[in-house]
């Protein structure tokens, strides 16, 4: 365990789902900054590094596919987890998600024990 | 309320306004993609946010919504104001549903039924194609379609899956077997699943799903629910997916008949391996008691598969992301690999190994070259890990008006006791006889006045709203109203932009509903009217808000057909609100003013849309209350315009102060023209009224102390103290015992027994604590009047 | 009252909500060699069903609702208290 709470980005055009998402990864330890499209996350990314990237999938400006694929890509290059929440369950997004480069495909709305379960695994991984 | 709930409604607000103006947008201009993708994602948005409370018919609602929104968007269907009507009915439901939240913090009971049938309505364009969108639906045509065996079947006892599976071939019958796998909170949502099985129609088996390990008794938590179900049952999908709507996530449903249990049973074909299952074996290895996790490191697991199975070139970041989730994932599971420096053929082994091996023990785990700690991150990140994170773009704060009412009331307390000091100031000089103590108070009087300054204007301007809050109501207005009237009217506004304090904003809501009904109504003639007229079909009402210093200008302007000023002389003159001579004399601007008067209406026929005759004199009545001013022009055959001028911030207002008899009085300075003093003997007396002439115009002089009943009697021999005021252009001058300075004060609306005396229209707090009353000059003149 | 808790039996009745769970399980953890009698138990919450499983009481008599006797009744029986899952069974 590191003493430096692991730093969380919490992506969606929804306040109210971004608050659900501070709220609960706040208290599962997380440092939790928030963005309110792709575009933001892009530039918070380029700023900061953060441990884990909670992202929703359809957003303004930047949606959440081409968000992940700026991540993953030479401008940013961040290997850090990267979690999709999509209110969609279409045949075909989750693939979308994986091929732009997340690591876990979720539905809205998740389980609050889940992300924090899923959100602590993937970053004691890496602090270890 | 909870924040979330507080910070959903705050949100919803917001969304459901967006929602309304770009539908409207959208029906003039039905082909503006840009358009229809705000529309959408807003209706998105809130889907997305009420999926987060218990509140599954508003959910669908907006999924309903959504849904032909989203046709509309791929431009498979074109919107029609048929759409737009019903599209607007389920957001104006909504609306009414959130209030209901608002303050019961659920949805009203009727908000099923009343869901559904809009819910229907919106549907109904999508319906036709359905049957080839809708895979269920091409799903039941087909018959069902034959799952494969989970090998979760091994929770049922094999004998009865043979019967079962007998039974099902010989009557080409089907089954449905159901997973239900409850969290472990979901006693605490007031869940109980055993009561979700127990409603399952047509029951023909339930096993259970125990823990791989019980804690021990004395480590047992009751509340944390540690056991699941397995059922198989003949109701059909669809009631399933119903009675399980809540809990989708924690369901597994598969469709079987009997081919696919024989198979499974005798082992020919290997049931798919699942998921949770095969973690389950990964959990007795590890010795981690906790299924949940099991199932998400499975899930990450799958995910990495998925993604290195997609493409030949997962490479660079990507495939050390991915490396790092499974490595993440396996240490979770307690069969730690090394993923660290990977290359994708080695992943991919170690994930199939991960997922499928039902006991892997760590000898089985593939060898790998011992690399670098897996922690390894891109220089890129290291050299900012110490950046600050948290600030993301522009961070709005939402607060309750209430909040900032009472900060603005506790500026007002600020400079009240900041004034104190003045007071204080003199008596330390005076009473005291200290110069320099009392120099030394003005100068901390000073300073705290430079704050107290800068804190109400920090305040003032956190309570400045634009006028598009207040123009927001008005298209979706308009296009009702006009459609009832059969009237073709476009709205243009301007200016929306231009900033005012809320309370002004609030306050213009109803005098400019008012006006634009009354426009509507009236001025406004039929297409055919207008076309008679050689006017354009479509009329056009232009709401427009300036900002003109420290006041802000809105007119509402039609091209209707105007007012005629012979015929509003002619009614006032039967009505008895003008006599004759007037009749005669009365200048066309003078008798637009006319519609002003109490008790006056134009329209010959009172229609149900701007009321019965409480009209324009409400208006100015509730404008000047605010300290504001209305007029109207209008041109007969050209249309109408009417003037609201009205302060931008009524927080503050600046009051001359006098004193009658000895108490203080005061009067709003924008209606002060000027202060005079006149020896005694020139006041004269026309007609029981007496006059002051000034500047060749003679002026009318109240004596304010009669009018408020207040006991004074003026030394005979000193000069006259005449404040000369502006009501409705008209000049009236009040005789007061003395002028003083005038003062900013925040005013407070009339309390206790006062409240009902109109001749006052607040208090405000002096800085000696006195309290001053502020005077309503219309009511004080009309009062005047009535003494006399 | 849907539990009514003697020395050695505990009575269930009516619908038994998640409010009983926890008198139950405590009676269950100081009881060394309860009973439980669900004549009359119409509904057991899932939580009261999991401190059956757990705390394995000797059932006295049967209940009178089909679904608590046809479906959820054989589980308590047939429960032995180990895993279930033929995969994880300790060889």
């Amino acid at each position: 365990m590191t003493d430096k709470r692991p730093k969380v980005l919490v992506v969606d055009d929804a306040a109210t789902v971004r608050l659900y998402h501070r709220t609960l990864l706040d208290n599962a330890g997380f440092e939790v900054a928030e963005a309110a499209n792709g575009l933001e996350a892009v530039e918070a990314a380029l700023s900061t590094a953060f441990d884990l990237f909670v992202i929703d999938v359809n957003m303004p400006k930047m949606d959440g596919y081409a968000c992940v694929e700026t991540l993953r890509s030479e401008t940013v290059g961040t290997p850090a987890p990267v979690l999709m929440i999509s209110t969609e369950d279409r045949p075909g997004d989750a693939d979308r998600a994986y091929a732009a480069g997340a690591n876990l495909y979720l539905v809205k709305p998740v389980d609050a024990e889940r992300l924090a379960r899923v959100a602590r695994m993937l970053t004691a991984g890496i602090a270890a | 309320m909870n924040p979330l709930l507080a910070q959903f409604l705050a949100e919803a607000a917001d969304l459901l306004s967006q929602v309304d103006e770009g539908l409207l947008e959208l029906e003039r201009d039905p082909s503006d993609p840009e358009l229809v993708n705000e529309v959408f994602r807003a209706a998105h948005t809130f889907k997305g946010s009420s999926g987060l409370f218990d509140f599954p018919e508003l959910t669908r609602l907006t999924h309903a919504a959504e849904d032909l929104l989203d046709a509309v968007r791929s431009g498979k269907l074109s919107l029609d104001s048929g759409m737009t009507d019903d599209l607007l009915a389920a957001f104006d439901l909504i609306r009414g549903w959130l209030a209901h939240v608002t303050t019961h913090e659920r949805l009203p009971a009727t908000a099923g039924p009343a869901g559904q049938s809009l819910i229907v309505k919106l549907r109904g364009p999508l319906g036709g194609e359905q049957a080839t969108v809708n895979p269920d639906v091409a799903a039941a045509l087909a018959g069902p379609v034959i799952d494969r065996a989970p090998d979760w079947l091994a929770l049922f006892d094999p004998e009865w899956l043979e019967k079962t599976a007998t039974w099902l071939s010989s009557t080409s019958a089907t089954m449905r077997f159901v997973r239900f796998t409850p969290d472990q909170g979901c006693f605490f949502r007031a869940e109980d699943p055993l009561h979700l099985v127990s409603q399952v129609p047509a029951l023909a088996k339930l096993d259970l799903i125990q823990p791989f390990e019980w804690p021990p008794a004395e480590e047992y938590d009751e509340y944390a629910c540690l056991i699941g179900f397995a059922l198989a049952t003949r109701a059909a999908r669809g009631e399933l997916d119903y009675l399980f709507r809540y809990v989708p996530d924690q369901i597994e449903i598969v469709e079987l008949n009997g081919d696919a249990i024989h198979r499974y049973v005798a082992g020919e074909e290997p049931p798919q391996p699942r998921a949770d299952e095969a973690v389950v074996a990964a959990v007795a290895q590890s010795h981690t008691e906790n299924l949940e996790l099991a199932r998400d490191a499975h899930a990450i697991l799958a995910a990495a598969q998925r993604s290195l199975a997609l493409e030949g070139s997962v490479s660079g970041v990507r495939l050390s992301a991915v490396a790092r989730s499974v490595a993440a994932a396996a240490a979770a599971l307690g069969v730690p690999v090394d993923t660290a420096d990977p290359d994708v053929e080695t992943l991919k082994a170690q994930v199939a190994n991960l997922l499928t091996e039902v006991r892997p023990t760590p000898a089985d785990a593939p060898p790998t070259p011992p690399p670098p700690p897996p922690a390894e991150r891109a220089p890129v990140d290291r050299g900012r890990a110490d950046d600050p994170g948290g600030q993301v773009g522009t961070r709005i704060l939402k607060v309750d008006q209430e909040k900032v009412d009472h900060l603005m009331e506790l500026v007002g307390e600020l400079n009240v006791a900041k004034n104190g000091l003045t007071f204080l100031a003199d008596a330390a000089e005076e009473e005291f006889g200290s110069r320099v103590l009392s120099r030394r108070i003005k100068d901390q009087y000073s300073g705290l006045h430079r704050i107290a300054e800068e804190l109400q204007a920090a305040v003032m301007d956190v309570r400045m709203l634009p006028l598009s809050v207040a123009f927001s109501r008005f298209p979706r207005l308009i296009r009702d109203l006009s459609r009832r009237l059969g009237k073709t009217v476009e709205l243009v506004t301007e200016g929306e932009d231009t900033m005012a304090d809320k309370d002004v904003i609030e306050a213009l809501g109803d005098p400019l509903v008012h006006l634009v009904r009354n426009s509507l109504d009236h001025g406004i003639e039929t297409s055919a009217d207008r076309e008679v007229a050689g006017k354009p079909p479509a009329a056009r009402i232009t709401l427009t808000a300036v900002a003109d210093g420290d006041a802000v200008i809105v007119e509402i302007a039609d091209d209707g057909r105007g007012i005629d000023p012979a015929k509003v002389k002619h009614k006032a003159y039967e009505k008895g609100l003008i006599s004759e001579e007037e009749l005669e004399t009365l200048t066309d601007s003078d008798a637009v003013d006319l519609v002003f008067r109490p008790g006056f209406s134009t329209a010959d026929q009172v229609s149900d849309l701007s009321g019965r005759g409480v009209g324009m004199d409400a208006v100015r009545a509730s404008v000047e209350k605010l300290g504001g001013a209305v007029t109207m022009r209008s041109q007969l055959g050209r249309g109408t315009s009417t003037r609201l001028r009205l302060p931008l911030s009524m927080a503050v207002t600046q009051v001359m102060v006098v004193s009658v008899a000895g108490q203080r009085f005061g009067i709003p300075v924008d209606l002060v023209v000027e202060t005079v003093r006149v020896p005694s003997a020139e006041l004269g007396r026309v007609l029981h009224q007496d006059v002051v002439v000034l500047r060749g115009e003679v002026v009318p002089v109240i004596d304010l102390a009669r009018a408020l009943d207040m006991p004074w009697t003026p030394d005979p021999a000193a000069d006259r103290a005449i404040l000369i005021v502006s009501m409705h252009g008209q000049r009236v001058g009040l005789l007061v015992e003395q002028f003083h300075r005038e003062v900013d004060v925040i005013l407070k609306p009339m309390e206790g027994l006062l409240a009902y005396a109109d001749e006052f229209s607040g208090t405000a707090l002096l800085g000696d604590g006195l309290v001053l009353l502020v005077l309503n000059m219309k009511e004080v003149l009309s009062l005047a009047a009535r003494a006399q | 009252m849907p539990l009514e808790l003697s020395e050695t039996t505990a009575t269930l009745s009516d619908v038994v909500t998640v409010d009983e769970v926890e008198p139950l399980v405590a009676w269950l953890r100081i009881t060394s060699k309860p009973k439980v009698n669900l004549r009359r138990c119409n509904h057991l919450h899932t939580g009261a069903l999991q401190a059956l499983l757990l705390f394995q009481p000797r059932i006295t008599s049967s209940p009178t609702d089909a679904f608590l006797a046809t479906q959820v009744l054989p589980l308590l029986r047939g429960s032995s208290g180990g895993p279930v899952l033929p995969e994880s069974e300790p060889p």
